[in-house]
């Protein structure tokens, strides 16, 4: 039996309402609890509405469970904090800031000199890929490119875990699954702990260790878990690929 | 690099070879047609005398501004009356736009601030700032301060509502980027609502100036011994059209020049938005 601190995050019971208008409770989470190991890729995979995105928020310490804890390295989450890094589905980069603006400014914000904070900010961008454009403002960029540049802000603080918010949601199918393999290969050269929230079978099973899938409606439920036990580099149309994305299939079509 | 090459876009313009039809659509023979016929119907409603006496044909409005440069009009040549009204403007502009611009933003991220402010500054809103002409007169006098007042109080409305809209309308999510980054309050104040409430700011500066550029007139119609209003006046009032519309002329090209000014101080200001339009 693993003792909590051997969990890098730790979920238990969490469970989230939400007060609409005309103080109306709307539970979008319910009883969640999950783990996830030092320098494991975990995916949360749920359709749109299945509350994925506020279990993230809230090991990211922005929203607050209304029952239920999460804990990272065994202490409560009590808020925001630069030992996690998120990325978000909207990129959300400052348009006033070019790219190495952006990147180096968790360094700058914990205090960090500014020759030290370029070397980092240097080194993730050229972790991914965008050397030569680091004088550009995000609107010179492409989708892809700027989720680079959110991925490497959220690696520059050098976070405990990444948490990544549908983070290939808004890309083109083509630059979506180029962008899959650059995270693998990215996460190869710099392991991390991942939780990784996507409504995508292909990206879950081509990126994750272990899949956690949420029922299709509201509240979010953990539904199954899958561990992923395919080779890296993993190839979409191999047999075993295949097989497991029709288990997937299969299984959450009855959840929804 | 070579791993993003297929996410840059190279744009390739082809050209059509020359054709009457290529000329006719072209944006610069259009613009030329344009201004043409605008000049044309104008001196022929002048030449007819659609509109009596009172519509100077263009040649005499150039020949009365030539005229205004060598020989003074109440003591003052044509740059001076211009200068007049300038002067006026970039005082009372400067004044409301220095008082309001801190105030909409403290409004925006002080709510105890904003609870007290708000409802004062709502009554006075909707308050045209011409309407303010005659107490300031009574307040000021007749002379500068009177006519930078009614700048200010013009100026002031736009500069405040940007700025405050400014800061409101940030996008949340920016706040959590600072937040997850390890920054406090301090810091999204630093690297969000000022960088960000940035371009709302200069479109107040923008709206303020043509409004200022109102009440100047509005000013110095009431009461005035130089400046472009009091021009347009005295044209009147000497039954001379070509005064009148001379000083119109000029007042549009001396309103567009100060708002290339501020056009350009955003340019400057703010690099992001420069890329944006010229990219």
């Amino acid at each position: 039996m693993k003792t909590e601190t051997e969990y890098k995050i730790l979920c238990e019971h969490i469970s989230k309402e939400f007060i609409q208008k005309g103080s109306q409770r709307v539970r979008v989470l319910d009883d969640i609890s999950l783990n996830v190991k030092q320098n494991e890729f975990v995916v949360i995979l749920g359709p749109g509405q299945s509350g994925k995105s506020t279990l993230l928020r809230i090991i990211a310490g922005l929203e607050i469970p209304t029952s239920g804890r999460a804990t990272l390295d065994g202490r409560e989450v009590s808020g925001p904090g630069p030992d996690r890094g998120l990325v978000f589905q909207s990129y959300m980069l400052f348009p006033w800031k070019t790219v190495i603006g952006n990147v180096e400014l968790g360094p700058k914000l914990r205090g960090i000199g500014k020759k030290e904070r370029r070397e980092i900010a240097q080194h993730y961008i050229e972790l991914v890929g965008l050397t030569g454009f680091e004088k550009h403002y995000p609107h010179q960029l492409s989708g892809g490119m700027k989720q680079r540049v959110g991925i490497a802000r959220a690696y520059a603080n050098n976070p405990k875990v990444m948490l990544l918010d549908e983070p290939f949601g808004q890309l083109d199918a083509q630059t979506r699954y180029f962008m899959e393999k650059e995270t693998a290969r990215i996460w190869e050269t710099e392991k991390r702990t991942v939780l990784f929230v996507t409504n995508n079978i292909d990206e879950a099973i081509f990126l994750g260790d272990r899949i956690i899938s949420l029922h299709g409606k509201l509240p979010g439920r953990m539904h199954q878990v899958y561990d992923v036990h395919l080779p890296r580099p993993r190839e979409h149309t191999d047999m075993e690929f295949l097989k497991l994305r029709h288990d997937i299939t299969e299984a959450s079509e009855l959840t929804l | 690099m070579n791993t993003i090459a297929n996410e840059v876009q190279v744009q390739v313009r082809e050209r059509s070879p020359l054709s009457i039809w290529r000329v006719l659509k072209n944006r610069w023979f259009l613009h030329a047609v344009s201004m043409i016929a605008f000049f044309a119907i104008w001196d022929y409603v002048a030449i007819n005398r659609f509109l009596g006496s009172a519509l100077a044909r263009p040649y005499e409005v150039s020949l009365q501004l030539a005229d205004m440069m060598v020989n003074p009009i109440a003591g003052k040549g044509l740059f001076g009356h211009i200068w007049a009204s300038t002067q006026r403007i970039l005082i009372g502009f400067a004044i409301g736009a220095v008082l309001a611009t801190p105030l909409g933003l403290l409004m925006a991220l002080n709510r105890y601030i904003n609870a007290v402010v708000k409802p004062v500054f709502d009554l006075i809103k909707p308050m045209p700032p011409i309407a303010w002409i005659s107490i300031a007169i009574l307040w000021f006098g007749i002379g500068e301060p009177s006519k930078v007042f009614i700048i200010v109080i013009g100026t002031f409305v736009p500069c405040l509502l940007n700025a405050y809209n400014g800061v409101r309308l940030i996008e949340p999510q920016l706040y959590d980027v600072v937040r997850m980054l390890g920054g406090n309050r301090r810091d999204e104040i630093l690297h969000v609502c000022f960088p960000a409430a940035f371009p709302a700011i200069f479109a107040g500066l923008q709206i303020s100036l043509s409004a200022a550029w109102t009440c100047v007139l509005a000013a110095e119609l009431v009461s005035a011994r130089s400046g472009l209003g009091f021009i347009t006046l005295l044209g009147m009032t000497l039954s001379r059209p070509a005064l009148i519309v001379g000083g119109m002329v000029v007042i549009a090209i001396v309103a567009w020049l100060t708002t290339l000014l501020v056009t350009g101080l955003e340019k400057v200001l703010c690099p992001w938005k420069r890329e944006l339009q010229t990219a």
